[in-house]
């Protein structure tokens, strides 16, 4: 029986990489799932929320509950926005009786998109193929708020001749952050300098990770010291969509 | 107000309840301990790096005498040792040893016996009492240290005394060691450089 | 910029200081996983440390009631401080009456933060600091730069180099083994001599009034025995209520801290010597220090009153591991010193440390106390918006974009424009230059994002 599914763009996405969406669509078509991209989303409110400004977060939340409601489950391709969603949002309700079961019935039904496919819908791509050695970033909020390790390799093992390097301090933070990495640049500078060493020692054509954010900033940096990696969201190799443009390159 | 008036006012509350304080203690998380084989598995910590502890075994008190000499002459030590007020170590036959009961600053080996062992970790367990000054245990070069086999317990929770306590109740597990510079392991920063046990099996 | 960030820049810009921060944080980092590793069930053993540390928190005021009357029966002398001074003030009198020249001193940080080396001084008293590294933060007239390695931040040659200028029979040999031995000369005879011994706690034992103290170097042991006076000073929250709790805490405390399975000297300290005992201290004196706890639990960081200060927290923190201790500028630094820190020293001038970490959560994962630091870290930026310090910008543009944000149709409009300006700025799938985020593009790059966002072609898309 097909799920009724609500895909939560975020908006890094929207804005930065569409093809991460439309890739979380069509891998969850093929899993047997109707996709519906409610009209009443933007942004989760996470930047507000780890800003201290906790009044926009809650009209954020507010906003993005009413749009999520109506559907089975809400599928996000981020790791960090989902944890928003489904940790932080029971959080920021915790003294409003109004808004607290909302919160908790939306955040129940939140899932970051592999987790999704691979325990909801026990799905596996069929007949994807990729000649490529791809190291994997954990990216922190995903691993650590909902426990995504395991489930996006085994997506990714499911696609022929993709092999995978191991990342030294695959687990470690990219430097990211969010604001973050534009309050303190130097200090994000030297910790994703790290990290792009690290992915460069890989010997890796392809670097992939669960989150725009983190992505952007560590394929920003391998780019500007001329590495040669490749970076896309792993949903896009999972839904068949790697002969695309890596993060950067022109479509 | 005074301090404590101030501190205990904002610290209110009801008093805590045994059962729910002995509840936090119901089967602890610790490393296994076979209670089968405690005087291996109190060997095998000791022997581990971060203990690294030397032992020797006698059968009978009157036998220790000749393990210290044993252990210090293997050491190039000369046949002098701090020697605590013990009964039970007083009694013995220390001819051909120079003995004192009060260490030097730059005590060369001082002797002691340990209530109990414990096993889980290796530990040799002491209090301090008119008998058992504390200090040469800290001062000397070598820490010897008498145990009896059936004095070892196999977990960390057997190692307090009940009732009333001594100034000083305390575990030695291993020597005194530093890893303030660069993280890197150095013996005898301040206290024993060597940790031998002297195992009494009867 | 910001004092914070001009020591931050410093740090960064020393490449000695990384390699001493990594040879020690990374080999602790090491050490600990094969610890935990090896032990059965860790994320259990950190739930029951944590509910033995609430259970305290919840009834502090009894418990403290009830180890004060145990210590006082064994002969100790309890003092109370509700702040840092009065506290130093205590411990001075205390040398004083017992006209103390000189004190050896047994590594605390609760020392470190009510400011007591500082007393000490001002008072005229001589201090001889007996753990190997505050030994050499003393001859170098530093600060700690983390709380169980003070010393972090000084290579081995930096420390060779002011043993030779400060020892009076400095090492030879050019190795951290021979230096330690430079140490134990220098230190020995100081220990010896001293008329107190001044030591904090790592656990108080409310139903023995018992004071325990771990060490590696057995310098504690060495400052707390031969002199006459014995002052504790320790935190009102180091109370767990019998041994077997502390034993529990002591299993989580070394393997996190070191990897070590215990700390090889654990000494439990109740009363001053007996009638007929042969060595220790005639008078012993404990100062229990509230300096902002009290409040802390009032005010929603309870939870950091579980701290047992094993330094997990900055030893896996990435900006502690680029910038170390001093660059936090407070008695704690890492994660933990972040939260505490404000509570301390205030939190306006404080407000970069709450902000300066990426909420990766690797804090929170190996604390064996499990203290949610970035939950802790997120209130503190909540009282600083609510309390107008965040700044004008910050607060504009977080509130235009809000403002947008929730508005969908607006917000639409608003991306679609945002995307074709960035477009205008990058060169072949890339921006190497973004006014307003020169953060990002000073150190990387931007990449540029496509012709239109994902809104406007799914809608493109479905329309039939």
């Amino acid at each position: 029986m097909p799920r009724n599914v609500a895909l939560f763009v975020t908006c890094l996405v929207d804005m930065m990489r569409p093809r991460i969406g439309f890739a979380a669509i069509r891998a969850l078509e093929a899993a047997g799932c109707d996709v519906v991209v409610p009209e009443g989303q933007t942004c989760c409110g996470q930047p507000a929320l780890n800003s201290g400004d906790r009044d926009h977060a809650a009209a954020l939340a507010k906003q993005t509950i009413v749009a999520l409601e109506p559907y089975e489950a809400v599928v996000v391709p981020s790791g960090s926005c989902a944890g928003t969603i489904r940790c932080h949002y029971p959080e920021i309700f915790a003294h409003d009786p109004e808004w607290l079961p909302r919160a908790q019935a939306v955040a129940r039904k939140t899932w970051e998109v592999m987790a999704y496919l691979d325990e909801i819908c026990g799905w596996r791509p069929e007949g994807v193929s990729m000649d490529a050695m791809a190291t994997y970033h954990d990216s922190c909020s995903g691993l650590r708020e909902l426990g995504i390790k395991a489930q996006p390799r085994r997506l990714l093992k499911a696609i022929d001749g993709l092999r995978i390097a191991p990342l030294q301090g695959e687990e470690t933070c990219c430097g990211f952050g969010g604001t973050f990495c534009v309050k303190y640049p130097a200090i994000s500078n030297a910790i994703v300098g790290e990290k792009a060493y690290a992915i460069d020692a890989t010997g890796a054509d392809l670097l992939l990770a669960g989150d725009l954010g983190c992505l952007m900033n560590m394929a920003g940096k391998l780019h500007r010291q001329g590495s040669k990696i490749r970076a896309f969201h792993a949903i896009e190799l999972i839904a068949g969509m790697g002969d695309g443009p890596a993060i950067g390159e022109e479509a | 107000m005074s301090a404590r008036d101030a501190i205990l006012a904002r610290l209110k509350g009801p008093s805590p309840d045994q059962a729910e304080a002995d509840a936090l203690l119901v089967a602890p998380e610790r490393p296994a301990v076979d209670e089968a084989a405690l005087e291996a598995e109190f060997l095998a910590r000791l022997a581990l790096p971060s203990v690294n502890a030397s032992h020797d075994v006698i059968g009978s008190m009157a036998d220790l005498p000749a393990a210290v000499a044993r252990y210090l002459a293997g050491q190039g030590e000369a046949r002098t040792l701090c020697l605590p007020p013990d009964p039970r170590l007083t009694a013995c036959d220390w001819g051909g040893f120079t003995l004192h009961d009060i260490a030097a600053p730059d005590e060369a080996a001082a002797l002691a016996i340990a209530r109990r062992g414990i096993a889980e970790t290796g530990s040799l367990i002491f209090e301090t009492s008119p008998a058992a000054p504390m200090l040469p245990n800290f001062l000397a070069l070598h820490h010897i240290v008498l145990l009896a086999v059936r004095d070892i317990a196999p977990y960390l929770e057997d190692a307090p005394l009940t009732g009333p306590q001594p100034r000083a109740h305390y575990w030695v597990t291993g020597v005194s060691g530093t890893t303030d510079i660069e993280g890197t392991y150095v013996r005898g920063a301040h206290g024993p450089r060597f940790l031998h046990v002297i195992l009494l099996r009867n | 910029m910001s004092a914070f960030t001009d020591r931050a820049d410093a740090a960064l810009a020393d490449p000695i200081l990384k390699i001493a921060v990594e040879r020690t944080a990374g080999t602790a980092e090491a050490k600990r996983t094969i610890a935990i590793d090896a032990f059965p069930d860790f994320e259990a053993a950190r739930t029951r440390a944590a509910a033995i540390k609430d259970h305290v928190i919840a009834h502090l005021g009894p418990y403290l009631e009830q180890f004060e009357a145990n210590a006082v029966a064994a002969g100790a002398k309890v003092h109370w401080a509700s702040t840092a001074d009065e506290a130093c003030k205590i411990v001075i009198d205390i040398c004083q009456a017992a006209g103390a020249k000189s004190v050896a001193r047994s590594k605390s940080m609760l020392g470190e933060e009510i400011g007591l080396p500082h007393a000490l001084a001002e008072a005229g008293i001589g201090r001889v600091e007996t753990d190997l590294a505050e030994h050499i933060i003393q001859l170098a007239d530093e600060r700690p730069s983390h709380i169980i390695w003070p010393a972090m931040h000084k290579t081995r040659e930096q420390v060779s180099a002011l043993f030779k200028a400060k020892h009076r029979s400095p090492h030879v040999e050019e190795t951290i083994a021979a230096m330690a031995q430079s140490a134990r000369r220098e230190l020995r005879t100081q220990m010896l001599s001293a008329d107190v011994g001044i030591s904090g706690a790592n656990f108080l034992i409310a139903d023995s009034g018992a004071v325990c103290t771990v060490t590696n170097e057995g310098n504690a042991e060495l400052s707390l025995v031969p002199p006459r006076v014995h002052i504790v000073t320790a935190g009102i929250e180091k109370i767990v209520p019998s041994m077997p709790h502390a034993i529990h805490m002591l299993r989580m405390l070394a393997r996190s801290a070191t990897g070590a399975a215990l700390t090889q000297y654990t000494t439990f300290y109740t009363g001053p010597k007996r009638a007929g005992d042969r060595d220790g201290p005639e008078e012993m004196h404990i100062v229990l220090v509230d300096n902002g706890r009290t409040k802390m639990r009032d005010e929603g960081l309870a939870e950091m009153l579980r701290c047992i200060r094993c330094g997990a927290c900055m030893n896996h923190c990435v900006v502690f591991r680029q910038i170390g201790g001093h660059a936090y500028g407070g008695t704690y630094p890492g994660p933990m010193g972040a939260v505490l820190t404000p509570v301390l020293d205030g939190l306006a001038p404080n407000r970069d440390l709450i902000h300066a970490c990426t909420l990766n959560g690797k804090c929170q994962e190996v604390c064996p106390v499990r203290i949610p630091l970035p939950t802790l870290l997120k209130g503190w930026r909540e009282k600083s918006w609510r309390e107008g310090l965040e700044p004008t910008s910050m607060r504009a543009g977080l509130g235009l974009w809000a403002w947008v944000a929730t508005r969908p149709r607006l917000y639409r409009l608003g991306t679609t424009i945002a995307v074709r300006v960035l477009r205008l700025l990058g060169t072949k799938g890339w921006i190497a230059k973004l006014p307003l985020a020169g953060g990002w593009t000073r150190h990387r790059d931007m990449p540029k994002p496509a012709a239109q966002t994902f809104m406007a072609q799914y809608k493109k898309a479905r329309r039939p």
